[in-house]
């Protein structure tokens, strides 16, 4: 029951996201100069922020960019860690990288008039390579145990062909271990990019991303004039809920 | 006429020789059982006829032929052609030797294209081993059957090719009695039918014996006596083949 009430959550939002220009009413970059930190109800289902952009309409495009990208940038790396699992030697030195600090500098060394797109892209992007060494490292002991076992053996000695024996038999294992994984790291990366927009260096404005639209949430006060800015930690925490209870 | 089998190899895992110069032949249509002790090197003897013993990180040098064709300089592609077809293999434990997630037609299917063209069809191939070849069977998942179907299935991918040689690495070991003594049969009456030569490994010296021509004993990597069971159970000239005979149970009455 639960399971279902999270898969229809879960599909209600991605059709809120699917549909955003439909649901919102307002652009997400449209200023309503006259009308900054409006409060919620009215015009403005809830509120304005400090540059008068409709909050409503900014947390239905942000969904749209934080729940299309992050499985994204799982894929590319669940993808990467298959590829590249092999390689254990890349595989350690990359898990004791610190990314946070390479985020940092590779983020500095863009222009300062790099787009709102590209800074979409290029924070996924490098989440999707950043984050592969974590599953490679369970592909790489899944191969290990594959090789050792007695089916493998078996398939061999039938004289299968390599390529067969990796489609028909190998491939089945890896895949359910793909999933698995893709699962693990879709819910990490909306919170990565959520912590990364937190800190400046996420998507970029007028852009909205949950993670950007978090970042009102350092100004407390603001909240106790309107809690509707606790919208976005409301609806990512709803969101991870929801995939955990799915992926159960 | 050449001989289905003749081998004489030796095997190493890293610096460490386990088969010291083991040698032996099996005529067409003859049964050869190889008895020892656990860790007498016997599945090593079968994955290195079959060249397959590098996977397990062991390496072999010697000669091995079937039906005259010298195996050990091909390549591994040519290897893969000599696999099932020209040696069969039927390995102990049907819970570690199926992939638990494909379907028994799925298993069926690979396994004949392998070394044939088109569809297969198992149902006599199914029937000789006594396992049932309708849908509901053939869509089972393997790791759905019962160890003795698993181990029938075994002997079916084993025997589907119509090999020169079976090789047959403790076939029996993983089942209760009264499977264990159907298996056996099973493995005699395909020799008759198809007159398939069988390398019959295992600890079990008793049950072995009783359909194989002829017992060859190993012991710590080399083959110490070699006879028909009847004069390996009567007159057994090694002391490790003493102790074997000794060792095997007698009614108490």
């Amino acid at each position: 029951m639960r399971r279902k009430l999270a898969s229809a959550i879960l599909i209600l939002v991605a059709l809120c996201a699917l549909f955003a220009p439909a649901i919102a009413p307002f652009d997400y970059d449209r200023q309503f100069r006259e009308s900054p930190h409006a409060a919620a109800g009215g015009q403005f289902l809830m509120g304005t922020d400090n540059l008068g952009r409709d909050r409503f309409s900014r947390l239905v495009y942000a969904t749209r960019i934080s729940i299309v990208l992050a499985p994204a940038a799982a894929a590319v790396s669940v993808l990467l860690a298959l590829m590249l699992s092999r390689f254990s030697s890349l595989t350690t030195l990359c898990l004791s990288l610190p990314w946070i600090f390479l985020f940092i500098i590779m983020r500095a060394l863009l222009p300062l008039d790099t787009g709102p797109f590209a800074s979409i892209l290029l924070t996924f992007a490098l989440m999707g390579v950043a984050g592969w060494a974590w599953p490679a490292r369970i592909f790489n002991a899944s191969i290990r145990q594959i090789r050792q076992s007695g089916w493998l053996l078996q398939a061999r000695a039938s004289g299968m062909p390599s390529r067969r024996i990796a489609l028909i038999h190998v491939w089945p294992h890896l895949r359910a271990i793909a999933v698995a994984q893709f699962r693990v790291l879709v819910p990490a990366y909306i919170l990565s990019e959520a912590s990364l927009g937190l800190i400046g260096l996420g998507v970029a404005e007028p852009l909205p991303s949950w993670g950007n639209l978090l970042a009102e949430l350092q100004r407390p006060q603001a909240v106790s004039a309107n809690p509707w800015i606790l919208a976005p930690l409301g609806l990512l925490m709803l969101v991870m809920i929801c995939l955990e209870e799915v992926s159960a | 006429m050449n001989n289905a089998l003749e081998f004489r190899i030796s095997a190493s895992y890293g610096k460490t020789e386990v088969l010291h110069s083991v040698a032996g032949t099996i005529a067409p249509g003859e049964i050869v059982a190889l008895a020892g002790l656990s860790g007498s090197g016997k599945s090593t003897l079968a994955l290195a006829l079959l060249r397959l013993l590098h996977y397990r990180g062991g390496s072999v040098t010697g000669s091995i032929t079937v039906e005259g064709r010298e195996l050990t300089g091909l390549s591994e592609s040519a290897m893969r052609s000599v696999r099932g077809k020209l040696i069969g293999y039927v390995p102990q434990s049907p819970g570690t030797a199926l992939n638990e997630r494909l379907k028994v037609r799925t298993l069926l299917e690979e396994t004949w294209s392998a070394h044939a063209e088109g569809a297969g069809s198992f149902g006599a191939l199914l029937e000789s081993v006594q396992l049932p070849g309708d849908q509901v069977f053939l869509n089972k998942r393997a790791g759905e059957l019962s160890t003795g179907q698993g181990q029938r299935l075994l002997i079916a991918f084993g025997i589907m090719h119509k090999p020169a040689v079976l090789l047959a690495d403790e076939p029996t070991s993983a089942l209760d009695v009264i499977t264990q003594a159907a298996v056996l049969k099973l493995f005699a009456e395909l020799n008759q039918k198809n007159g398939t030569a069988m390398l019959f490994i295992s600890h079990d010296l008793l049950s072995v014996a009783s359909i194989s021509h002829r017992v060859d004993i190993l012991h710590e990597g080399k083959i110490v006596e070699s006879g028909p069971p009847g004069k390996i159970f009567s007159a057994p000239e090694h002391p490790f083949t003493r102790s074997l005979v000794d060792a095997m149970p007698r009614r108490m009455d």
